[in-house]
């Protein structure tokens, strides 16, 4: 009986894929022959991470370029931070990568140094102007003397906190605090809610949290040489740090902390279940509407005032594809994202603060609600802020796995931080050597 | 999955045009070979492009240190050495996919025996019944059934808040090391329609007279559940047990959406597929993830040989004198 069935079963495997390989042939070669019309037009791929929202946005911002440049046609795509990568890889791999796309930080020396990106310092890259940008924040798209990225916004690591909770516990973290007062705080928050909400999320996962911290005793996650720039001792005293707080019930319990995903609707300040969290300022809106109440964005606590180890950070990279054959129409579409005045209105601070600097000045002066927020907050900073890190070597995304797994291991109490800590540390210089 | 019809061989060794009737098919194959291969090439493409062709790259780049953007270095057995006696992520893998194997798959079968006899009778709404079982597994692996159980068992989520109505305190159950890999588990079996299908097809074959004659003699519901049922159904459960086992082994899905799309928390889901998935497409160590898919093919090869072993001691054909 057991061959009968078997039998039957392939036959009709046999059939069904006889149907239906024709069928992915053909369309295979219809979407080969979707591309590249006739009278000169050019079709370029441009393809970025985020949500719904920001899609809209973006695709209003791709229209208004379509008018102006009438013989260019954009065909967009976009996906979720983690899909992105995956989906980008697969695409460049199999040689087809799409002309204009995104990229983060951390993977800018993946693409870049393995000859994936254009060197915008050459050939059609020339025409993207970057004069109006804060050279600052210009300087980290440029990775081993070639500049394969431009920055697309600017945005800021930041506490996002709810005032009330924090006010009720006498604390103004938009004033500044010390890692001290921050850590009192977070139990009078925790307390107040009978401990059923936390006042932090546990940040000893967080990579960019770790970073600050180190930027604000003069060190870095990474030397410019691609290496850790960090010991194992600065390691096991953040962990202790953060491990103070959530011991003293101030930052979240180790499930909480563990159902942290990248996307703000997922994150425990979203999910009402902590009172602050350590994140970018240009996700406040999307924090605000996933918890509800009015939040507000502070700088990081820290114990040398007005030392913030705060930096501009390129939130998002624009690059083109080495292999694009419409390089021109790509640097076109990349330079009018950047600089032109109007999709700066359209895009607004979804993904941080316009990178040209005389149109973000336009924009500041009619700000409202949350962007107005922003402003002022990256005004009010802009003096303290220093420049960013070196490009993260290659290997970076893999790193922020890992501090997230060895972390939890201490937060579920199933390793002491002194063997988490050797771990991370054994495992970071495999993955980056 | 497709149903299991009636064994024809039995009963063509009654009927005497039983030999006749398998000549005329053989005369018949030989005659229309070039028709066959005619409607066979769409799908032998098929096979040799997106089958046979890949399986050879990746034989290909198991040997090799491959980032998808510059050619692959040739390193040997490199990766195989590595992943043995340098990668404990890759050994935590093979742990959590090995007690998912292990948990789920007998749990799997059991229930799914226990319910196909539960509805195997006459009774009016069990059609009903066989059709809600059933759906489960019909969404298969699918993102939908992931994330409701991801809903059902968070924190605040209504498992935990029904454990602590009984004074059962839980913390998130998919956030939490203790608890997630068995909320994993719990999905497989919740999806145990298909073998489900598979058994209650099997019991119907049992002939009556067998329950009827061994209850005349004394046996009661458990003997001659042990004598009569087991035995007739072993070719059944032998096939269940394969497929499931293989199925898995492979699991990805559930694994993926309930831990987050990085293996939960402290890698407790990491499992085998998940940990091969991001390897290959998050770090970009290709060559290092066709070697980890070579070595799951080669045990799954090797598990089901096992299995197909010791089927000769425990699976009982009624036609095995026939097959020799």
């Amino acid at each position: 009986m057991g061959r009968t069935t078997v039998r039957g079963t392939k036959g009709r495997g046999v059939a069904a894929l006889a149907v239906v390989v024709p069928l992915l042939l053909t369309g295979v070669a219809a979407c080969g022959s979707g591309s590249g019309s006739g009278d000169g037009d050019v079709t370029i791929t441009f393809v970025w991470w985020g949500s719904d929202g920001r899609a809209n946005l973006t695709k209003k911002a791709v229209e208004l370029f379509q008018q102006k440049n009438p013989k260019i046609k954009v065909q967009t795509s976009f996906s979720a931070y983690a899909a992105y990568w995956e989906k980008l890889a697969t695409q460049t791999a199999g040689g087809k990568p799409p002309d204009v796309l995104n990229v983060d930080t951390r993977y800018l020396a993946e693409y870049g140094g393995r000859g994936v990106l254009a060197d915008l310092n050459q050939g059609a890259g020339k025409a993207i102007s970057l004069a109006d940008v804060n050279p600052e924040l210009a300087a980290t798209g440029v990775y081993q003397g070639k500049r394969y990225a431009v920055p697309w916004a600017q945005n800021t690591p930041a506490m996002i906190y709810d005032p009330a909770a924090f006010t009720a516990a006498g604390a103004d973290p938009a004033k500044g605090l010390t890692w001290q007062q921050y850590a009192d705080a977070t139990q009078k928050v925790s307390a107040a809610s009978g401990f059923a909400a936390r006042g932090a999320t546990d940040f000893g996962i967080l990579d960019t949290t770790l970073e600050i911290w180190l930027r604000q005793q003069g060190k870095q996650f990474y030397t410019p040489e691609g290496k850790l720039g960090f010991t194992a001792d600065d390691l096991r005293r953040y962990w202790q740090l953060a491990s103070g707080f959530r011991d003293a019930k101030g930052a979240s319990p180790a499930d909480v902390t563990a159902s942290y995903n990248t996307s703000p609707e997922q994150a425990p300040l979203g999910k009402k279940l902590t009172s602050s969290e350590f994140a970018y300022d240009n996700l406040l809106p999307a924090y605000q509407k996933a918890n509800g109440k009015p939040l507000n964005v502070a700088p990081y606590p820290s114990d040398k005032a007005g030392e913030t180890g705060q930096y501009r950070r390129p939130s998002m990279f624009l690059a083109v594809s080495a292999r694009s054959a419409q390089q021109e129409a790509a640097a076109k579409l990349v330079d009018f994202l950047v600089n032109d005045a109007e999709v700066g209105k359209i895009v607004g601070t979804d993904r941080g603060l316009a990178p040209n600097l005389k149109v973000r000045a336009q924009l500041a002066g009619s700000a409202t609600g949350n962007d107005k927020t922003l402003y002022d907050y990256e005004a009010a900073l802009e003096p303290k802020l220093g420049a960013a890190p070196p490009v993260p070597p290659k290997g970076a995304g893999a790193i922020q796995k890992l501090l997230q797994r060895t972390y939890e291991e201490v937060a579920f109490g199933r390793m002491s931080i002194d063997d988490a800590v050797s771990r991370f540390m054994t495992e970071a210089e495999k993955g980056l050597s | 999955m497709t149903t299991v019809r009636t064994p024809d061989p039995p009963l063509a060794r009654d009927t005497p045009a039983g030999p006749r009737r398998r000549d005329r098919p053989d005369r018949r194959r030989r005659k229309s070979q070039p028709q066959a291969f005619a409607f066979l090439t769409p799908w032998l493409l098929g096979a040799v492009a997106l089958t046979v062709g890949p399986m050879v790259v990746s034989l290909y780049l198991s040997f090799t240190d491959y980032d998808m953007f510059t050619a692959p270095d040739w390193v040997g057995f490199g990766n195989f050495t590595h992943m043995f006696t340098d990668d404990d992520r890759y050994l935590q893998s093979v742990k959590v996919t090995l007690i998912y194997v292990l948990v789920s798959v007998p749990l799997k079968l059991t229930v799914s025996l226990l319910v196909a006899m539960l509805l195997n009778t006459r009774r009016g709404a069990n059609g009903f019944y066989r059709a809600a079982f059933y759906a489960p597994s019909l969404l298969g692996a699918s993102v939908a059934a992931a994330l409701v159980w991801r809903a059902l068992f968070m924190g605040g989520g209504p498992v935990n808040e029904v454990l602590a109505f009984f004074g059962w305190h839980t913390p998130s159950w998919v956030d939490d090391p203790q608890f997630s890999l068995a909320s994993i588990v719990l999905l497989g079996v919740w999806q145990f329609g298909a073998p489900m299908v598979i058994f209650l097809a099997g019991l119907k074959q049992i002939p009556a007279e067998l329950h009827e004659a061994a209850a005349i003699d004394g046996a009661g519901a458990f003997r001659r559940f042990r004598h009569i049922t087991l035995p007739m159904l072993s070719p059944v459960i032998f096939f269940n047990l394969v497929m499931e086992a293989i199925h898995a082994f492979q699991a990805f899905t559930p694994a993926f959406v309930i831990g987050g799309g990085r293996g939960g928390p402290a890698d407790a889901d990491l499992f085998y597929t998940l940990y091969l998935f991001e390897v290959g497409f998050q770090d970009f160590r290709m060559g290092y993830a066709s070697a980890m898919a070579w070595v799951l093919l080669a045990v799954i090869a090797i598990v089901t040989a096992i299995v197909f072993r010791t089927a000769k001691l425990w699976v009982f054909y009624d036609d095995a004198e026939e097959r020799t």
